[in-house]
């Protein structure tokens, strides 16, 4: 029951360090690509040079946030990176081997591999840590991060190509 | 969140035509954070719905592939049901059914995943 408290509270950190450096950039980012598409849809025929200046500054700006942020995302994905590398060498010498639940369905054929992963026997609904500790991931931590605030906004989202759902998190997203 | 679920099915304020079919530049931002605001509704209630429909099938428990399934046509025709008939949206504001079926689908499917697989393995798995 402790160990299953220890995962939880480590998709819960994961969730909350994660993207918290690179949240007022991206609000930023997403402020200025708003702005490029409200000015792009007032231009009209006659509006001329001026605005379609105004539009080259905004999408300049755009750039050169984006590029900021990038950076400032860079640093956070490595803390990231390297707190989850620690967490699964971790995890994984404590639950190897190990059923941590039961699952109350078989999965599918290429999940088993996930689900059933260093589990002895061939009773597929053995669930290992891993498939959990994915769910977990998907599920509360990106929770979290929206009940937080520190979610990326849906422009964002847009931009990066998101799918379903908020978009994936450290390593993946740009 | 709450405020936006009125009581009596209609939108609580009038932005269903956006001043005759084109946003006003001056009004741009309100329309974006009313659009964004009911998109957050319809996310949090579809990971209310994943929660309460993972404790009911674990402890019910109802297994296998039809409890995902049902799962997935209870989320998706609640959801449609609120935002068409109740809220009386229209649906091309928001990029379409599509856009609002997806809308926090994943993130609610793997948290019911999640209560559902904590909640039948606590009560029926010694």
């Amino acid at each position: 029951m402790m160990l299953r408290w220890l995962v939880w509270a480590a998709v819960i950190f994961s969730a909350v360090v994660t993207d918290s450096q690179a949240f007022p950039r991206q609000l930023c980012r997403s402020w200025c690509g708003l702005e490029v598409e409200k000015k792009k849809e007032t231009i009209t025929e006659s509006a001329g040079r001026q605005q379609k200046k105004k539009i080259e500054r905004q999408e300049e700006k755009l750039k050169n946030n984006n590029r900021d942020l990038s950076m400032v995302r860079m640093k956070s994905m490595f803390a990231i990176g390297f707190c989850f590398t620690a967490l699964m060498g971790m995890f994984n010498s404590i639950f190897d081997g190990r059923v941590v639940a039961k699952l109350p369905f078989i999965p599918l054929s290429y999940i088993q591999g996930l689900s059933h992963r260093n589990l002895l026997g061939e009773d597929y609904t053995d669930c290992s840590f891993i498939f959990l500790y994915i769910l977990c991931t998907m599920s509360i931590r990106q929770n979290i991060q929206k009940m937080l605030g520190l979610a990326p906004s849906r422009a964002a989202t847009k931009q990066a190509g998101g799918f379903l759902g908020p978009p994936p998190q450290a390593g993946k997203f740009s | 969140m709450w405020s936006i679920m009125h009581a009596s099915g209609s939108w609580p304020w009038s932005p269903a035509k956006p001043l005759g079919g084109k946003a006003d530049v001056s009004d741009w931002n309100s329309l974006r954070d009313q659009e964004d605001e009911f998109l957050d509704v319809i996310y949090w209630f579809r990971q209310i719905i994943a929660v309460i429909l993972g404790i009911i099938w674990g402890v019910v428990p109802l297994k296998g592939f039809v409890g995902i399934a049902v799962f997935c046509l209870i989320n998706a025709g609640v959801l449609y049901l609120y935002f068409s008939s109740f809220q009386q949206i229209d649906e091309e504001e928001y990029g379409g059914t599509w856009e609002l079926t997806k809308e926090g689908f994943m993130t609610s499917f793997a948290l019911f995943l999640v209560v559902w697989i904590i909640f039948y393995t606590a009560i029926h798995y010694d």
